[in-house]
């Protein structure tokens, strides 16, 4: 774990004159089998090592990583970054770290069976669930990962923490043009549910065979919990506040104001267990915890790291990224709706499984757009009455939490290739978005 | 390097793989952000790494690792992932790969003055030239995020095949977004430049010009705009339009592994079948090429991360469907050679099928030629929000610089035209191509992980006829 390299480069750098230094030391193992036409397309593995270094010396901050883990090369990395710390001028919005030392959790997400598992057996018997319920060919990926983190900091920190995780995601097709994908994401693989989301991709994309129409207008959708977490995810990314002072963000100003309905109460915790997210300590070492920033459709706050929380006189939210606070993961309250029962209450509406592609016309309204994709459907009085195909959304972050009608009972968890931020959701209704088509 | 790219391939073979390729890289790179003038960071970095591609028992693996002081790890890896990758069996797709030329050559991007020369205080007096030009314009841009970075990458190929091959590849990026605001309205634009090659590249960006163009034009697109009007008309598209356009709908779609289903489950498929070379999908004026050994070009390359040479490919020509991206495996499903289009970011990702510099090519008239017999039409000059369905038949554009024409005349700046069309649609509507050429440059997303690959896209003004305008 190069636990003494990190000690030795902390030291020298303090004793070189940085004021603040941070030192991270990341190990993880990697495998990743890759499935397409319902065979495996590849198997991939990655072993990665890397230290990575922050410093600042009156408050000129510089981050760099070491190539080469002997303490030779960590002297060369300290002259060239000294140097380099000359050369640059200081940032006016950087504050300092937090000053530990910090107590954590005992509590770790790790699962030895994860440690040079073969994810192959899994594909396989993914694979073979999807032809049992007769969908024409699958693609997707399973992912398992051991890592360690062990962060040092020049304001008494030293933390370590280790982790496993498994990822699957399929994606049934039961013709060229219809289509189910759903994820399942986990930090314990017996708590995987792999066959049960492979099922229900091959139900959507059976479902979705003989799509001919496309619809615009005004409509009353029901997002699945894979196409919602897409949509909380920029939120999550609104609420930090680099994105705040960058122009990314649609909740600028709008602090202790409604932003949604009181349906909308959404989180960011790394406390939550089996969270892909889940993490006891941010990059400055402060303990992670439960961070509220909708309540009932109010804005409650952004997301901080100690820098930015000092600029805006409150107190860190354990968010440190060391230059952008980040969240760890979201998660939307749930509510008390069975499916069936949403589903049920629908006259004119649409059940939309899956989105991409989303794109803001302006970060800092929400104008936006993103694309259905896999199972779209037409439910009329309660019933889906037929599969849908090349539809958008074309709407405004905001104004979707504002017409947030029903939220389900039901939470899952989910991380995807469109929603890097692990996101606890449940399905929900949305009255009066707009879809456009071509 | 080359020696432990040599090693791995060896090593490999002896342990059962039929086809071995390593790719030992050295990157060094240095960063800079920007937020509303403030130096948030300064990074630099160098780091080096292993990815190898094996084929065992007809089957593909990828091992990578950026340990490379010690052979016995590296062996140890190298026998892991091929044990792993034999566990798939008869799930395991049965991969054969086009043959191609071995190659050995050693090519480098000539810098007139080195990236890595210059130093950190040099590149930030540079990029602060944008916060000048914004202040001295004197319009109020209460937003601005601006970064920096450059990459200088040797990499060493070798394979089984006798390909060897040792590329140096400086490559410059820089990227904005601007928020401006008057009379509590809010307008943004996110844009950026990109290019192979030394120092000179990024100092040839007149970062001055840039800057004030940019957030001039957006003010009095913000102030003056008036409401598009709607409905079937006339539209003409910049190079910046057209750039994205024949990107997203005739660059993606021609990736061959989509054709053959391989990225189904992310990046997605293509409407397009390996059945539709020789189709007309566009007036004959359309031809678009994907173009690698562009010089000094974002998305430049001699050689793709298969060894294979790379060249100008004719995605369509004069209207008609002509050729696809392919890699080795994709062109040997099609009893084809491949052309050289196999790429990946990083030593630590698997090749895969990319565009390089995907352009459609000029005219012969002018620009203003395209407005002369316009009536009442609009001029998207560029855009904001896009974006396409996993066919990559669906897609949007939506202008942020936009002009209403009247009379063969810009009269107006309109706010935020959108043009939704369908692909089909889309290439039998160009009813003229002008002559001027532009390429901007793009990180394009693909695979499992996601890999950002550098790209440039572009082509000239182009009129759409018969399309309507939302």
């Amino acid at each position: 774990m190069n636990k003494d390299l990190a000690v030795y480069l902390l030291e020298k750098a303090q004793k070189k004159g940085a004021d603040d230094v941070v030192v991270q030391v990341v190990k993880s193992k990697k495998s990743q089998s890759k499935f397409a036409n319902s065979k495996i397309s590849a198997v991939k593995t990655w072993d990665s090592s890397d230290i990575v270094l922050f410093l600042a010396k009156d408050k000129k901050v510089l981050m760099t990583s070491l190539k080469k883990f002997t303490k030779s090369d960590a002297i060369a990395l300290l002259d060239r970054s000294f140097n380099f710390l000359k050369k640059i001028q200081p940032s006016t919005s950087y504050r300092g770290l937090a000053k530990g030392p910090f107590s954590y959790s005992k509590h770790e997400e790790y699962d030895q069976s994860i440690e040079g598992m073969n994810g192959n057996d899994i594909v396989k018997e993914g694979i073979d669930i999807c032809k049992e319920n007769k969908v024409r060919r699958t693609a997707g990926v399973f992912e398992d990962t051991v890592g360690e983190n062990y962060l040092l900091t020049s304001n008494n920190v030293e933390a370590y923490e280790r982790g496993t995780s498994v990822y699957y995601s399929v994606r049934a097709l039961a013709d060229k043009n219809s289509s189910g994908h759903t994820v399942a994401v986990s930090r314990n693989l017996n708590k995987l549910g792999f066959r049960d989301v492979a099922k229900r991709a091959c139900d959507i994309a059976k479902q979705s065979l003989g799509a001919k129409k496309r619809v615009s207008g005004k409509f009353d959708v029901i997002f699945e919990p894979l196409a919602w977490a897409n949509v909380l995810n920029t939120v999550g990314e609104s609420a930090s506040i680099f994105s705040v002072e960058a122009g990314l963000s649609f909740l600028e100003g709008k602090e202790g104001k409604e932003v949604g309905n009181d349906n909308v109460t959404l989180m960011d915790d790394a406390t939550m267990k089996n969270s892909f997210g889940y993490s006891i300590f941010d990059s400055e070492g402060v303990p992670t915890q439960n961070n509220l920033l909708i309540d009932k459709g109010i804005l409650k706050g952004f997301l901080h790291n100690t820098s930015s929380a000092e600029r805006y006189n409150v107190k860190t939210t354990a968010n440190a990224g060391l230059i952008s606070p980040d969240p760890h993961a979201l998660m939307m309250k749930e509510g008390k709706y069975s499916k069936d029962k949403m589903f049920a209450g629908i006259k004119n509406g649409i059940w939309i499984t899956n989105v991409w592609y989303t794109r803001f016309q302006n970060y800092s309204t929400g104008d936006f757009s993103t694309i259905p994709r896999d199972g779209i459907f037409l439910i009329e009085n309660g019933k889906i009455v037929r599969p849908l195909k090349e539809i958008r959304i074309t709407d405004n972050v905001l104004q979707l939490l504002k017409n947030v009608t029903q939220v389900g009972k039901d939470q899952e968890q989910i991380y995807s290739w469109e929603s890097g931020i692990p996101t606890f959701t449940p399905p929900v209704i949305v009255k009066d978005v707009n879809i456009t088509t071509h | 390097m080359e020696d432990l790219a040599n090693f791995s391939v060896e090593y490999a073979q002896k342990k059962g793989a039929k086809y071995a390729e390593a790719r030992v890289e050295n990157t060094s790179t240095t960063g800079i952000v920007l937020k509303n003038g403030n130096l948030e960071a300064s990074t630099f970095s160098t780091y080096d790494g292993l990815g190898m591609r094996f084929i065992v028992q007809g089957k593909l693996g990828f091992v990578s690792t950026n340990g490379l002081d010690s052979k016995a790890k590296i062996k140890r890896l190298i026998v892991e992932a091929i044990k792993k990758t034999k566990s798939s069996k008869k799930y395991g797709e049965k991969l054969t790969l086009a043959d191609d030329t071995a190659h050995q050559d050693k090519y480098e991007v000539k810098q007139k003055n080195n990236l890595l020369d210059i130093d950190i205080d040099e590149k930030i007096k540079w990029i602060m030239e944008s916060e000048k030009a914004i202040k001295s314009s004197g319009v109020n841009v209460p937003a601005r995020f601006i970064g920096y970075s450059d990459h200088m990458t040797t990499e060493h190929l070798v394979n089984s095949d006798g390909t060897a091959i040792t590329a140096t590849v400086p490559k410059v990026n820089m990227y904005y977004l601007l928020t401006i605001a008057e009379n509590n309205k809010v307008t943004q634009r996110y844009s950026g430049k990109g290019g192979s090659g030394g120092w000179e590249i990024p100092e040839s960006w007149d970062l001055n010009k840039l800057f004030t163009e940019e957030v001039v034009s957006m003010k009095t697109n913000l102030v003056k705009g008036v409401k598009t009007p709607k409905g079937i008309m006339p539209i003409v598209c910049g190079p910046e339009v057209t750039g994205i356009m024949v990107h997203e709908s005739a660059g993606h779609p021609y990736e061959a592994d989509r054709i053959f289903g391989r990225e189904a489950a992310q990046a997605g498929e293509s409407f397009i079948t390996k059945k539709m070379v020789g189709f007309n999908i566009g007036n004959e004026k359309v031809t678009v090429v994907d173009d690698p050994v562009l010089e000094n070009s974002y998305g430049y390359y001699k050689y793709d991360n298969e060894g294979v040479k790379a060249r100008r490919k004719f995605l369509i020509k004069n209207g008609m469907i002509t050729e696809f991206l392919h890699n080795r495996e994709t062109a040997h499903h099609m009893g084809l050679e491949s052309n050289g289009s196999s790429r990946a970011t990083d030593y630590d990702k698997e090749s895969i099928v990319r565009m390089s510099n995907t352009f459609m090519l000029p005219g012969k008239v002018s620009e203003d030629d395209l407005f002369k017999d316009v009536k009442k039409g609009v001029f998207i000059k560029n855009f904001m929000e896009w974006n396409i369905d996993d066919k990559r038949l669906n897609q949007k554009y939506t202008g942020a610089e936009a002009y209403l024409i009247e009379n063969g005349e810009l009269t107006k700046p309109v706010i935020n035209p959108v043009l939704e069309v369908s692909t089909t649609k889309l290439y039998h509507a160009v009813d003229e191509v002008a002559n001027n050429l532009e390429l901007f440059s793009g990180n394009c997303g693909k695979g499992e992980p996601m890999q950002g690959i550098p790209v440039f896209m572009g082509g000239p003004s182009i009129l759409l006829k018969g399309l309507r305008i939302k």
